[in-house]
């Protein structure tokens, strides 16, 4: 048996899954400011209805970090940048009045091309002390490709200030782009203690309850990560509510397909694309609290537009729909007329006082001397087209993302959606129209509505590693371990060789995860440069990428094709 | 005023003329890692934009291609020269301030006529664009300011009898470098006496002398010349470590160089030096257009006492400098003494070679000596390709300047040709008023319109 449970900023959802079987879920408001009381809410029937069967696995989807760096109730961290030659330091604004620069520089190939400064350092140790500063964040530009610098300013303020706690850029992340490993370094520390302390309670209850199954922890980027490990990097837990809704509708539509992944709830609407039946990943780590970060994330759009969106008539005599909430749907008892009072005028929906709602409609109908179905008819339709518009853009920004080789930009060829595929409150209503006016089959699954839930207990542990081989300089490095290693190869390594060792250190680490023997792990791409000084080669250059993808469990999978 | 600097991207990671040739998948890569790793494309300054695919009728508005388009461009042509598009549509919509195409394969030793690659060029990234830029959006005047080590001998071929095309190219001396022309004398033709001006150096010229060439010629000879358009055909093969040529600019010297220029447009062309200058140069110029603050980009070895210009070198540039001012000055009655010619028509003859490609090619040109408008252009072309086979070709290009009776005429000499195409395996017209582009093929017996 498994446990899904995501813990979103209004409700907080969660399922006992039995192979491929729903057997019991929950839905209850979350608690603001006490996830843990949220989680055990949803987690006690649960544990009820499993009676004492044995729980495989439990895996959490939290907004915790998210909460965190929201409010600004994060440690305060230091900054320790080597950033070498290039841009002014001074251009990139992490807002952390406590920033030291160092002397030093490494450049693209990893090669150092300025000496640190052992005095500056030490300079730097003791203005950090008087300042009473207890983590420090030190981030060097390339430091990926040659961690030394990082390492010797880590361990020299190890062993003068070991109270002193410390994370280095190549630990966090290895994808080129200095400032954003900055920030995602800052974001890892900040919020490391946190995540521990919250680990630590968690731990506890579920001791107290006897319950001993693994936990895991879901990722922006879809996939799960043991608890102990998530410690790590905790930041990586962020935005993991969407990721947990498309897995969801992974596992709920019919597998291999495209399409568009719609949660309409009150206040917004949020987008999701599945391609080919793979979730869309953005191009770049997500952006969080308006800062850009190196961490992986479905590629996620967020409308302002709900059922409980403001409706009203504008001064050009036509209905528009703002993009904010000012309470509840006018039929609910809100104080504005909003689509949930269209949608009930329209009969598309039960809930509410239908004369409550014809009354919103009235009075946005008068002033443009229509029938109260009518005004409704146009706010639906409003509605619907404004969410097809956003859909398209998403799909066009996508197609328009920057391409580097010749093949990528030919192959990227305008895709639409084959379903429009809908969960939260408003979905059931708004769906089969969306579907028209957008030409596709629309969808809502079974268990829709806890559609989150399922998704994080049936999503994967992942792994993605990608590897930089210099042939020449001897060295390779791993872009998410922060490994770097010697080559120690006897002439020239192949690009069969490096693609053989790259998946031999997948299945290694893969391992460690827990990701099963058998399972299958894929090449995402494999290239090679050949490094020509003078007019002879002398080396080559192979980046490769290996994972094992996101997705849902096999067994789940399989039995739902199975029974259909 | 748009406040961002749009760059394209596209460093063809999987094209290369030869695995070990300069231009190869490699070029861009280091430059790919520094541009990444500084976070350029996530500046507020900075808009990345996708490139795109140029059409065949892009190509046309510039190239007569042999034996067709098709056979002198692959895919990466094409984003290159539609990357540029790209930059030019965001620039005229006043999405961006100015833009910079990094792209690759280059094009500035691309001429009208293509019989195959020169220069690792076949077809002419800025010239497609500027047409382009003319056809869409009607600019007139537009001045290209060649900053690559080696003479930008096909743009200077293909606005040579454009009056309102100003090409300035400064480059390391053509009697010691590829392709060995560039000279003062090259000046324009008789209907665009001084729109050309060239500015060879003598190698080894530091960020120093071009820097006086730029303050004391460049810039107020555009601001006489006042164009619509600035466009940098930006080579960074001036470089002090640049394996093909001698000159020692610095990735500062470039920066500034832009800084002050102001391109409304940049395109990349050559710079081999991949790993010790393309990374820096390129940050440099980035910077420096999108107005950040670009003095903490230095080579690893950059050391300013390298760096003094010898005063003899100086010399020699500021006569330079002041021989060009004064043709510059006296432009117009020196285009007229120099009439050229007396009749209907200016002839030159020519011979081009191919370095890439080893092709000859002969060329005989016919310009038309209009009294209102520019003329046009008649050019029989024949290229001698390795392994002894020819093909010969005559070609009628109308600028979109071209007076009615111009535009009769040559229209008329087209006809006649492909009525009567006796030694030619093709024949084609540029018509640009029309903005239509016929290739015939004598063999076939066929005329096709080019889209």
């Amino acid at each position: 048996m498994i446990i899904g449970i995501d813990v979103g900023g209004t409700y907080t959802d969660a399922v006992l899954l039995k192979q491929e079987q729903v057997l019991e879920k929950i839905k209850t408001p979350t608690i603001p400011d006490d996830l843990l009381t949220s989680l055990l809410k949803a987690l006690e029937p649960l544990l009820k209805a499993a009676k004492n069967n044995q729980i495989d696995r439990i895996v959490f989807s939290t907004t915790l970090i998210t909460n965190l760096i929201a409010t600004g109730n994060i440690d305060p961290v230091a900054l320790v940048l080597i950033p070498g030659p290039g841009l002014n330091p001074n251009t990139y604004n992490f807002n952390i009045p406590d920033t030291f620069i160092l002397s030093g520089a490494i450049d693209y190939r990893g090669r150092e091309i300025e000496p640190l400064k052992e005095k500056e350092i030490k300079e730097c140790l003791e203005a950090v002390r008087a300042r009473g500063i207890k983590r420090v964040a030190i981030v060097g530009k390339f430091s990926q490709r040659n961690k030394n610098h990082e390492e010797a300013v880590a361990s020299y303020f190890k062993q003068h200030a070991p109270e002193i706690q410390t994370v280095m850029g190549h630990q966090v992340s290895g994808r080129l782009n200095f400032p954003r490993r900055v920030v995602t370094s800052l974001l890892t520390l900040a919020t490391q203690n946190r995540f521990q302390e919250f680990y630590s309670q968690i731990q506890k209850v579920l001791a107290q309850r006897g319950i001993t199954a693994p936990i895991y922890i879901l990722k922006a980027d879809g996939g799960t990560l043991p608890f102990a490990q998530a410690f790590l990097k905790p930041v990586e837990t962020i935005f993991s509510g969407p990721a947990a809704s498309t897995l969801g509708v992974l596992a709920l539509t019919p597998s291999g397909q495209t399409s568009v992944v719609l949660d309409i709830g009150g206040t917004t609407t949020d987008l999701a694309l599945i391609l080919s039946g793979k979730p869309l990943l953005a191009s770049r780590g997500a952006r969080i609290n308006n800062h850009l970060t190196h961490v992986r994330a479905f590629a996620t759009k967020s409308v302002a537009l709900g059922g409980d969106s403001v409706v009203q008539v504008g001064p050009d005599s036509s209905l528009e729909i703002l993009p904010q909430r000012a309470g509840a749907a006018y039929c609910l008892g809100g104080p504005q007329p909003t689509p949930t009072d269209a949608m009930r005028v329209a009969g598309l929906i039960t809930i509410g006082d239908e004369k409550r709602a014809r009354e919103a409609m009235n009075k946005l109908g008068s002033k443009l001397k229509l029938p109260a179905e009518q005004t409704a008819a146009l706010i639906i339709e409003l509605m619907v087209k404004r969410i097809a518009r956003e859909i398209n853009e998403m799909f066009l920004a996508w197609e328009e993302e920057p391409a580097y080789r010749i093949w990528e930009l030919l192959q990227k060829q305008k895709i639409r959606p084959q379903n429009v595929v809908g969960i939260g409150a408003s979905a059931p209503a708004i769906l089969p129209l969306l579907g028209k006016e957008m030409g596709c089959r629309a969808l809502v699954p079974p268990y829709a509505e806890v559609a989150n839930a399922i998704g994080a207990a049936l999503a994967k542990v992942t792994l993605r590693l990608t590897f930089h081989f210099d042939t020449e300089r001897n060295f390779y490095f791993i872009e998410e371990t922060g490994v770097q290693e010697k080559l120690g190869v006897k002439g020239q390594l192949s690009l069969a060789d490096a693609e053989e060792m790259a998946f031999k250190w997948l299945r290694q680490e893969g391992e460690k995860l827990g990701i099963p023997p058998g399972e299958e792990p894929e090449l995402v791409y494999s290239e090679m440069f050949n490094m020509v000084r003078g007019w002879t080669t002398t080396g080559r250059l192979y980046d490769i990428c290996v994972q094992f993808p996101p997705g849902i469990l096999e067994d789940w999978l399989e039995r739902r094709e199975q029974n259909a | 005023m748009p406040e961002k600097t749009g760059l394209v991207f596209f460093p063809a990671f999987d094209w290369a003329i030869s695995p070990t040739h300069p231009e190869r998948e490699e070029r861009l890569l280091y430059t790919k890692d520094q541009l990444f790793e500084e976070g350029i494309m996530d500046l507020p300054e900075i808009c990345e934009y996708k490139a795109r695919l140029a059409t065949f009728k892009d190509i046309a508005r510039v190239h007569f291609c042999v034996p067709e388009i098709r056979a002198q461009v692959t895919e990466a042509h094409l984003i290159a020269a539609g990357g540029t598009l790209v930059l030019a549509d965001a620039l005229m919509n006043k999405e961006i301030k100015n833009g910079f195409a990094l792209v690759r394969p280059p094009g500035h030793h691309a001429m009208r006529v293509v019989h195959g690659n020169r220069g690792f060029c076949n077809i002419n990234n800025e010239a497609i664009m500027i047409e382009y830029l003319r056809k869409k959006y009607g600019i007139r005047k537009i001045a290209i300011v060649d900053t690559d080590v080696h003479h930008g001998d096909g743009t200077q071929d293909i606005y040579y009898h454009d009056p309102d095309v100003l090409f300035i190219s400064f480059h390391q001396d053509g009697r010691t470098l590829y392709p060995g022309s560039g000279f003062t004398h090259e000046l324009g033709g008789p209907r665009a006496f001084g729109a050309t001006i060239n500015i060879p150096l003598p190698p080894g010229t530091t960020d120093e002398g071009i820097h006086y060439v730029l303050e004391e010629l460049v810039l107020p000879v555009l601001d006489d010349f006042q164009p619509e358009l600035i466009v940098n055909s930006a080579g960074q093969d001036n470089h002090y470590t640049d394996p093909l040529a001698n000159m020692r600019f610095t990735a500062q010297g470039y920066a500034r160089l832009n800084a002050r220029l102001k391109p409304d447009l940049a395109v990349l062309e050559g710079g081999y030096a991949i790993e010790s200058a393309l990374p820096y140069v390129n940050t440099g110029i980035v910077l420096a257009m999108a107005g950040l603050d670009y003095s903490y980009v230095r080579e690893p070895d950059y050391r300013k006492e390298n760096f003094i210009q010898p005063p003899e070198k100086m010399v020699y540039i500021k006569e330079l400098v002041e021989y060009l001012k004064e043709i510059w000055k006296n432009r117009t009655s020196l285009g007229q003494q120099k009439q050229f010619h007396e009749g209907d028509f200016y002839e030159q003859k020519r011979s081009i070679y191919y370095d890439t490609d080893h092709i000859r090619e002969q060329q005989w040109e016919q310009i038309r000596l209009c009294k209102t408008c520019p003329g046009y252009q008649m050019i029989t072309s024949r290229g001698m390709y390795p392994y002894g086979t020819t093909r010969t070709i005559f070609a009628v290009a109308i600028p979109w300047q071209a007076c009615l009776n111009c535009q009769e005429e040559a229209r008329g000499y087209y006809q006649e040709r492909i009525k009567n195409p006796q030694g030619l395996d093709f024949v084609y017209l540029q018509d640009k008023p029309h903005d239509i582009y016929y290739q015939f093929f004598v063999e076939k017996d066929c005329e096709i319109q080019i889209e």
